[in-house]
């Protein structure tokens, strides 16, 4: 199986496999410990493992992938009338305090899992990671083969992270190429993840020279965000815009605070002809929410920007960023308005990360933090029922713990039903993606036509059935044309019939797992050629994982190292 | 009863009250199959059929609705579903024969023959279906014929309406095959009764000329085909137009 839309491009002996989790393990050759990839190769379970002194080993531990899973799943389960913590697996985490690489015990306690962690400098440390055993157990149940980009920039030489840039161990291409176009911003937001300076800008020659790197990395990217700093504070954005116009780019989606477009309609207006998404963060709706997020009231601005937004109907994604005890009040007054316009396409949601220059100090519990499964128990409190925990499925395509999502079928009457509500995406996990379209692959067309028919079937059974079904053949009348549509035009199409929530826990210090950064998809294209998963990047590169000045890894490199605009 | 090929499946047979129709339900009836039919007009006839039928022992049911009548249909199953239990077996049999050249055709005439035949498999099968597809099982077999496989001396918008059903056969094996349900289809040559009773004679004795057994077929040779392609004996044959028409 593949993600997304992409095809398989096998270049190493050891794939097509299937990734599933890391596993202490030791080297075949010298036995020193180490940490293993556990893939799946046929149905064979194989430990790959990268050893710096006898370099790339695999050992086969196992013939039947699928009982492999299965046990590995019953290891979640904890025993009746243990007190204490249940041992579900290891991983590699950082310190929380000199961000070395670490052991973590996974562990299960009272309903939740802790990373607990011991650094030979710093001492213990514990963190949560997930709020809901269950579900982050069941999650590993969802792992699928990632697919491999056209081109990876470095071979593996010392192991993951060290040779990120991304290395050919990497189990995912880049689904969301995120590109930083400048350090300046407008806010100094005490959750801000990266790392402003007010010191520069991309050059348009640099910004065309990423792009052309990630059109021959990946051929084509569905989407390219455009993030910053604010990025409309760059003086010729639009001109980046015009950059990433390009067939092999599916769409362009601006990450804006929406200061600007609140206050410059005209400006808006060109990124609606430009044909742009706005990712817009939005985060709460009252001065104190922004005040603790964003650093300052931003309810005129934001009200504002979403004015303009509703005048020209800019296709939307709103951006969520959640945290205990600050916003997460909110999340069913978001969700209403994201389900109250059809030019809101998305949600996304983000538990917040503790890494930044403002996040790395803000002030947290790494015990006592907001996590997927929180959102989602919030969403179901706070919408009535309109969105249930059981609507909200891991996302296979990344790794499962990183992503979680609903998609919401738009009916004729303009409300909306989960996808879960009439499809068993346990079953049909090829169905989860991550992407606006589905590739017309016969896994695909098979599983489409299964649920057709079983929504078909169940009609009076199902809820609102009969309104799904005219609603999926709505769907097929305007995604399958007699006039076959342009690529572009069938993303705008495919993007009207449903809705989507996604929830992205970005990692920090506490929460760091580097099994999940092995899989990530969402990567920050460097003007060295470099394309940096984002949490990796965060945490060793940027130079903010605890707030500013944090020291690089031995092996980090800054951001904007080549020439830029003053 | 006990040992037929169709033993405990209720079976919908439209158009069941005359002619190739009734001796389906008989046949389908002798093999075990509890019956419920279709009819469009006359009572008489439907309730000859129920008389025929009960005097050999079958459970039977007439009901009068067209098969262009779409909520009827609904009706029609979901009262089954309740009094009678799930479809197992559909034939799509509900059709009319006219001899008329295409020079003095009529739209409507065009318009009846295609609906009957092809609308009416089509609005009859997705009523029956949802059933079939829920329970994982289910016999589908549609009445075409010879006119519709071979190039004959036939109506056009008969042999069109007929040929239609070979289509209708084969695409809907593929769509609805992984549910465990097959579907089918007979392709009769002239018959003793039903539609063929009217031909001209001069068709009737080319027939005979062209047909290896020198001589028309008889209602139940067919329905005996159809028997065992509603059975669990036929397990893998789907898709399949079955021609019986004794070699022409």
């Amino acid at each position: 199986m593949d993600c997304t839309s992409c095809d398989s491009t096998p270049k190493r002996v050891d794939r097509p496999h299937t990734f599933f989790a890391h596993e202490q393990d030791a080297c075949p050759g010298c036995g020193k410990p180490i940490e293993a990839r556990v893939v799946f190769r046929d149905n064979d379970v194989v430990h790959l493992i990268h050893c710096t002194a006898c370099g790339p080993q695999e050992r086969t531990v196992g013939k039947d992938a699928a009982a492999y899973v299965q046990a590995f799943l019953a290891r979640g389960v904890v025993p009746e009338g243990l007190v204490g913590d249940h041992l579900f697996k290891h991983t590699t985490s950082t310190c929380p305090g000199c961000l070395a690489l670490v052991d973590a015990q996974v562990v299960i306690r009272k309903g939740a899992v802790f990373f607990l962690k011991d650094c030979t400098r710093c001492g213990p440390s514990e963190a949560l990671v997930s709020e809901d055993a269950g579900y982050y157990v069941r999650a590993y149940a969802f792992a699928r083969a990632g697919t491999e980009p056209l081109k990876f920039r470095n071979e593996v030489e010392h192991g993951c992270p060290t040779d990120c840039g991304t290395c050919d161990d990497h189990e995912q291409h880049t689904c969301l190429p995120i590109v930083e176009v400048t350090d300046h911003c407008n806010l100094e937001c005490p959750i801000c993840i990266v790392d402003n300076h007010d010191s520069k800008h991309i050059e348009l020659a640099t910004f065309q020279r990423i792009v052309d790197g990630l059109v021959e990395a990946e051929g084509t990217c569905e989407s390219l965000a455009i993030s910053g700093g604010e990025p409309t504070s760059h003086p010729k954005i639009l001109e980046l815009i015009a950059i990433a116009t390009r067939p092999e780019i599916g769409r362009i989606v601006l990450i804006t605070n929406g200061i600007r477009l609140g206050k410059d309609r005209a400006f808006a207006q060109q990124l609606k002809e430009a044909g742009v998404y706005i990712g817009l963060q939005l985060d709460g709706f009252t001065p104190e929410v922004h005040e603790k997020i964003r650093g300052r009231d931003l309810c005129a601005e934001k009200t504002a920007a979403l004015a303009v937004i509703a005048e020209l109907e800019l296709p939307t994604q709103l951006i969520f960023v959640a945290t205990r005890g600050v916003n997460d009040h909110q999340i069913g007054q978001v969700i209403e308005l994201f389900l109250s316009a059809p030019h809101f396409l998305s949600l996304n949601f983000q538990p917040v990360a503790y890494t930044g220059h403002g996040g790395g100090k803000f002030e947290c519990d790494p015990n006592d933090r907001i996590t997927i499964p929180g959102i989602i128990r919030r969403a179901e409190e706070q919408t009535a029922g309109k969105l249930r925990y059981t609507d909200f499925f891991p996302l296979p395509c990344s790794h499962p713990q990183c992503v979680s999502l609903t998609y919401l079928l738009q009916l004729e009457d303009g409300s909306s039903v989960p996808f879960a509500r009439f499809i068993d995406f346990e079953k049909y996990t090829t169905l989860l993606r991550s992407s606006a379209t589905l590739p017309a692959t016969a896994e695909v067309e098979d599983a489409l036509q299964d649920v057709i028919h079983d929504v078909f079937a169940r009609q009076d059974e199902i809820e609102r059935g009969p309104e799904i079904l005219v609603a999926l053949r709505r769907s097929l009348d305007q995604m399958f044309p007699r006039k076959p549509l342009s690529a572009r035009d069938a993303v705008q199409v495919s993007e009207r019939q449903s809705k989507s929530i996604f929830l992205h826990h970005y990692m920090d210090r506490h929460d760091f797992d580097l099994e999940r950064l092995r899989k990530c998809c969402h990567h920050y294209p460097q003007i060295d050629g470099r394309i940096m998963p984002a949490c990796g990047f965060n945490m060793f590169h940027r130079g903010a994982a605890k707030g500013p000045d944090t020291p690089r890894a031995k092996f980090g490199r800054a951001p904007f190292s080549l020439p830029v605009i003053q | 009863m006990g040992g037929g090929l169709c033993d405990g499946r209720l079976a919908l047979v439209t158009g069941g009250s005359r002619g190739l129709g009734r001796a389906i339900c008989k046949i389908l009836a002798r093999e075990g199959a509890r019956i419920a039919f279709t009819y469009a007009r006359s009572d008489d006839d439907a309730l000859a059929a129920v008389a025929e039928l009960e005097a050999a022992g079958a459970v039977v049911s007439a009901h009068k609705v067209s098969v262009l009548d779409k909520p009827g249909l609904r009706e029609l199953v979901q009262g089954l579903d309740k009094s009678a239990g799930k479809i197992d077996i559909l034939v799509n049999n509900a059709g009319f024969g006219q001899v008329v050249p295409l020079a003095l055709m009529e739209e409507e005439d065009w318009d009846q023959m295609l609906d009957t035949h092809v609308k009416g498999a089509f609005l009859t099968t997705q009523a029956v279906l949802r059933t079939m597809v829920r329970e994982k099982y289910g016999r589908v077999i549609n009445v075409s014929s010879l006119a519709g496989v071979k190039m004959m001396q036939a109506p056009v918008h008969y042999a069109t309406a007929k040929a239609a059903l070979r289509g209708f056969t084969e695409s809907l094996a593929k769509e609805v095959g992984r549910y465990g349900i097959t579907v089918n289809c007979i392709a009769p040559g002239i018959l003793d009764e039903g539609v063929s009773e009217h031909l001209p004679p001069a068709r009737r004795e080319e027939y005979l000329r062209h047909c290896a057994m020198r001589r028309i077929g008889t209602l139940a040779e067919a329905a005996e085909v159809v028997a065992f392609l509603a059975s669990d004996r036929n397990s893998y044959m789907n898709g399949a137009t079955v021609v019986v028409d004794g070699a022409v």
